[in-house]
């Protein structure tokens, strides 16, 4: 084999608005960069509404349903109920076994968000900002229930709101010790992730402590900022959730000097509102816009942040949010609307992670559990176990600086397939399809065959069918030799008609498993097989 | 992998010295058929990463600086009459019974201090520096997957081959490790259970996108999980493992317990590496209540306990001149503690060597703990770990330095840390009743422990050509292990060795003298 050869480069870099073709293939590409994994029909209805109606529905953050008890270790609210500002025990270690019941709680809740997602981008740029923050959960399921609340609530919304919300959130001052950061011992661990990986991004070092953007001397001075807010009820048997309290006896009351990188500004003491006073200094740089819009961009669209890309796109996307005060919501509008975004060479360039690998299974297919509260909540458990076994893990990033795919040159999203991965992966298609299932309770979870078939545009027709399926699950079209291995596993080998026909017998008999379990076996087959196929691990 | 950073690396490898354009091919071939270095070619490396940053101050104690480590740390330091001592200055943490056991049998070396100029302590370019064994920004690949590039060229491609059926290294877990990552591909394999079966089918082209990348990327991963997973299982299923002091309970053990399988099982990977995760200790590094248990204390049991269990495995199996093993860490941590019972990102840290083909002992000298609080301050650097990953390849794969330089950015400066077994060396290795220089690399002077029966001795320092240029003492002593101060200030930067004439024989170790 030859050396790889020059990847093709986007033709169109112009952030104009997009204006060429919209097909099913335009569409799907929106939708698989915004959804965990579109319907066929998500697809149909983003063809008919145009592009400009579907972005704008797409950039909505819906109201969703709050984790709810089920697990009898619960005892302070009543199973079925949520326990998001619920007391613990008194008793430590009865506080303890009633965390353990509320973090499967809070666990499940994550994956059913994923699973059962409106057609909004909601999930896709919580995660964004997830990874972004990277805390984990903490040893309070309220705190850290109430931080991906904070993450959701701005995730469309400022960045620099977002920023100093977080900031004084008490999952994340017990994550990079800001909860502990007073006058009398500074702890700059948050105040270095703050201007390291959240607002203005490390540059290459360009002298001693200094990386481009700021300097030692900022994040130690950024710490005494800082100073002053630490963690009251965690596990408290007497508050509804951990809030941060601001103290002025542990703030470094001292007026603090900034580095030139911020035109040698000095902070005066402002107490609980100093950390706000920084912030806002921080996102008069406009690197912040930068940073953050390359971030969006290597989450949205590309890895590869090509020398044209920082020419043309970056600073146009940069731009729109500083125009916009860093508001979110109008760069990715316009991103979503542009010429580049939509140019061929991109398509599938981004590999599928775990999540988006699972759920890629799942969400096309409508295959949502419908047992039990106890039985769902048990079985988006496993799922999430699967996904942490692939290498991602809900409220659990690998660092701060979230999952290496996003950031970890040259491979990036490459990452997710390794030996042991790329196993996994083909344990779990077939798993979900030809297997016995995912345990749920004495059932078993497997993906929606029939209720996914019956969904697409005219299943008796095997060619459509097949068309279909390439649509949903692959980035771009596969060539006519493969469609007909994936039709021939369709057919089991036979004419076409033969699938109409059994496709039709099915229709005309409802509920009867003769006709319904070929049909369902069929289309298990396919699916077993276009999971594991390269193609699908890209979106 | 695109051609922009196809073309970066080039040109960053010329600007280096002559690595990649080069007749590479030519000299990695004519290597292996005129320079058979059979021994080099068995030989495994197995690498351990820490990763947060380790406190190396609670883990290498330097015990002659308690006093201020006490003003600077009180609230993490571990109690003195707690603290392994492996010399009159220099102890370890109190659970590292495994790794004292190692030192004292000669299986084990620390080199203090090491680090590189202007830490950087972000852990995230930190650590790409270490895997890197680069401060360039743009350097993408590691230390040992530029190695590899010169060594096996149009890798993945043309890989595994006749030849080279076997992977080239092996990543416990689920994740492919940074420092070997390669021009066109990681070196490494993924391996979480060396039982567990393959058999993966799937392929796509590529149609030169990005997408198309991607295509060949899974295709190659599939193909090479499949033949790579087929000679794993055979050796696994070949492979023994001996040792009763493997805790199945301790992740590290048990991974570790999976390599001497593999490599018993007659694998030719050339590098194992290891992750734990976990050593970012901010806050609860120890216990309240106990500052010789927690956090940090766990860690470094679990990779103590398990490198010992590993070693006697290695022992009973006959492997042990095969083996030899490393840790890093992507930096240490600052001299104060913080009041969070934890410790903030520092500078330089102390590296573990372990095997019975190191050169025992303890390189560089304690760190210098000031007696007064600076926020901040972590420990300056005083070993190059350029220099540390230089010598491995040089002691241990037995790489020509002409070939090694290119691969760093700084000059080397090579520390004798794994040549114990190397041939022509022989009556420089070290020996197993008790002869030590510390520190080594010397800087300025030096400590030579001894062991004598009551007997005459004299001790001498030679060059490498056989001159000598030192006459340390000559005369009697009594019988009992003996600390003797060893001026070794006025020599010039380079490899020395210290005889030992006694009655009883003659002893040789070989120490590095720099600045």
């Amino acid at each position: 084999m030859l050396p790889k050869q020059d990847v093709v480069t986007p033709v169109s870099l112009s952030m104009n608005p997009y204006s060429g073709p919209w097909t099913k293939a335009e569409a799907a590409h929106l939708l698989k960069r915004t959804l965990f994994g579109p319907t066929n029909q998500q697809i149909l209805d983003a063809v008919s509404n145009g592009l400009n109606a579907t972005v704008t529905a797409l950039l909505q953050t819906p109201v969703i349903d709050q984790p709810l008890a089920y697990d009898p270790a619960e005892t302070i609210v009543p199973m079925g109920s949520t326990w998001v500002t619920a007391v613990y025990p008194a008793n430590a270690t009865q506080a303890q076994l009633v965390e353990n019941a509320r973090i499967k709680s809070l666990g499940a809740w994550m994956l059913k968000r994923l699973n059962t997602e409106q057609t909004t981008i909601s999930e896709k740029i919580c995660l964004f900002w997830h990874n972004h923050f990277g805390a984990t959960a903490g040893n309070d399921s309220r705190g850290t229930y109430n931080y991906l609340m904070t993450i959701r609530q701005h995730s469309l919304g400022n960045v620099k709101q977002l920023v100093k919300d977080i900031t004084i959130d008490p999952n994340m001052l017990l994550f990079l010790n800001g909860g502990t950061n007073n006058v009398f011992s500074p702890n700059e661990n948050y105040a270095r992730e703050l201007l390291e990986l959240f607002t203005i991004g490390k540059g290459p070092q360009i002298g001693p402590g200094d990386y481009s953007n700021y300097t030692e001397d900022d994040v130690a001075a950024g710490a005494k900022i800082l100073t002053g807010y630490y963690i009251d009820g965690l596990r408290s048997a007497t508050l509804p959730s951990p809030v941060p309290v601001y103290n002025a006896i542990l703030h470094d009351a001292t007026t603090k000097q900034l580095s030139y990188h911020f035109g040698n500004v000095t902070v005066a003491n402002n107490n609980a509102n100093e950390y706000s006073d920084y912030i806002d200094i921080i996102f008069q740089q406009n690197e912040v816009a930068n940073y953050i819009c390359k971030k969006l961009y290597r989450y949205f669209v590309n890895y590869d942040l090509t020398a044209d890309v920082e020419t043309n796109v970056i600073p146009v996307m940069a731009q729109t949010m500083i125009t916009n005060n860093y508001d979110v919501l109008p760069v990715l509008d316009e991103l979503f609307k542009s010429e580049h975004f939509y140019d061929v060479s991109l398509r599938g360039s981004i590999v599928r992670g775990p999540l988006e690998m699972l759920m890629g299974m799942m969400n096309p297919t409508e295959s949502v559990p419908n047992y039990t509260l106890t039985i769902n909540s048990d079985l988006y458990l496993t799922i999430y176990a699967l996904a942490e076994g692939m290498g991602q893990a809900y409220a659990a990033p690998p660092s701060v600086a979230g999952w290496p795919v996003y950031y970890q040159s040259p491979a990036f999203t490459q990452l997710w397939i390794n030996s042991t991965t790329i196993k996994s992966r083909f344990d779990y298609s077939a798993a979900f399809t030809i297997l016995t299932g995912i345990p749920a309770g004495s059932n078993f979870f497997k993906v929606n065959a029939l209720g996914f078939v019956d969904g697409l545009s005219s299943p008796s027709d095997a060619i459509q069918v097949i068309d279909d399926i390439c649509d949903v699950f692959f980035p771009k079209s596969i060539d006519a030799a493969q469609k007909l291995v994936l039709k021939a596993i369709l057919t089991n080998g036979l004419q076409d008609f033969e699938w109409t026909l059994q496709y039709n017998d099915y229709l005309g008999n409802p509920g009867n498993t003769t006709f319904s379990d070929p049909v369902k076996i069929r289309i298990q087959l396919v699916l077993n097989r276009v999971f594991k196929m390269p193609e699908f691990q890209t979106i | 992998m695109k051609r922009r950073s196809f073309v970066k690396n080039v040109s960053l490898a010329s600007v280096a010295g002559p690595i990649a354009m080069k007749g590479l091919n030519f000299q990695a071939i004519s290597k292996k058929l005129f320079e058979p270095s059979k021994m080099a070619e068995d030989r495994v490396l197995v690498i351990i990463r820490m990763n947060g940053g380790n406190d190396g101050l609670n883990t290498v104690i330097p015990i002659d600086q308690y006093d201020n480590l006490v003003i600077q740390r009180s609230n993490v330091i571990v109690p003195e009459p707690s603290i392994l001592s492996i010399t009159p200055e220099v102890g370890l943490h109190p659970v590292l019974t495994g790794m004292k056991n190692l030192f004292d049998n000669g299986k084990q070396s620390i080199i203090q201090n090491v680090g590189y100029p202007e830490q950087n302590r972000s852990h995230f370019r930190s650590m790409d520096i270490w895997t890197s064994g680069s401060m360039d920004v743009n350097e993408t690949r590691g230390w040992l997957g530029r190695h590899f590039d010169n060594e096996y060229p149009n890798y993945p491609s043309a890989y595994p081959s006749a030849t080279y059926p076997d992977p080239f290294a092996i990543s416990m877990g689920n994740e492919l490790s940074a420092t070997c990552q390669g021009l066109m591909a990681n070196f490494s394999h993924a391996v979480n259970d060396p039982t567990v079966n393959y058999n993966l089918t799937g392929s796509a082209v590529n149609d030169g996108t990005y997408f198309g990348s991607h295509m060949e990327h899974i295709s190659t991963i599939i193909n090479q999980t499949n033949l790579y997973g087929d000679q794993i299982n055979t050796a696994a299923a070949a492979g023994n493992t001996l040792s009763t002091l493997y805790d199945a309970a301790n992740p590290v053990a048990v991974y570790l317990r999976y390599v001497a399988q593999m490599i018993s099982g007659g694998l030719k990977t050339k590098v194992y590496i290891l992750n734990v995760n976990g050593f970012d200790t901010h806050d609860g590094q120890v216990l309240a209540t106990d500052s010789t248990a927690g956090a940090h204390a766990n860690l470094i049991k679990m990779i103590s306990d398990a490198v010992n269990a590993f070693q006697d495995d290695l022992n009973l199996l006959g492997l042990e001149q095969q083996v030899a093993g490393m840790t890093f860490s992507e930096f240490g941590r600052q001299i104060a503690s913080n009041a969070s019972l934890g410790t903030d990102h520092g500078d330089a840290a102390p590296m573990f060597l372990f095997g019975s083909c190191i050169n025992s002992g303890i390189i560089g000298p304690n760190p210098i703990i000031p007696n007064a609080i600076d926020n901040q301050v972590g420990l300056p650097m005083q070993i190059d770990f350029r220099d540390v990953y230089a010598s491995i390849l040089k002691d241990w794969f037995e790489v020509d330095p002409i070939d090694i330089q290119p691969l760093f950015e700084q000059t080397i400066n090579y520390i004798n840390v794994l040549g114990a077994c190397n041939l022509g060396l022989a009556e420089n290795a070290k020996d197993d009743d008790g002869i030590l220089i510390y520190p080594n690399p010397a800087t300025s002077n030096s400590t030579l422990k001894i062991e004598t029966l009551n007997e005459r001795v004299k001790i001498e320092v030679f060059d490498l050509n056989g001159r000598s240029v030192l006459l340390i003492c000559d005369k009697q002593f009594n019988q009992g292990t003996h600390h003797i101060p060893c001026e070794t200030i006025d020599l010039k930067a380079g490899e020395y060795i210290v005889k030992v004439f006694k009655s009883s024989g003659i002893q040789s170790t070989k120490f590095s003298k720099i600045r």
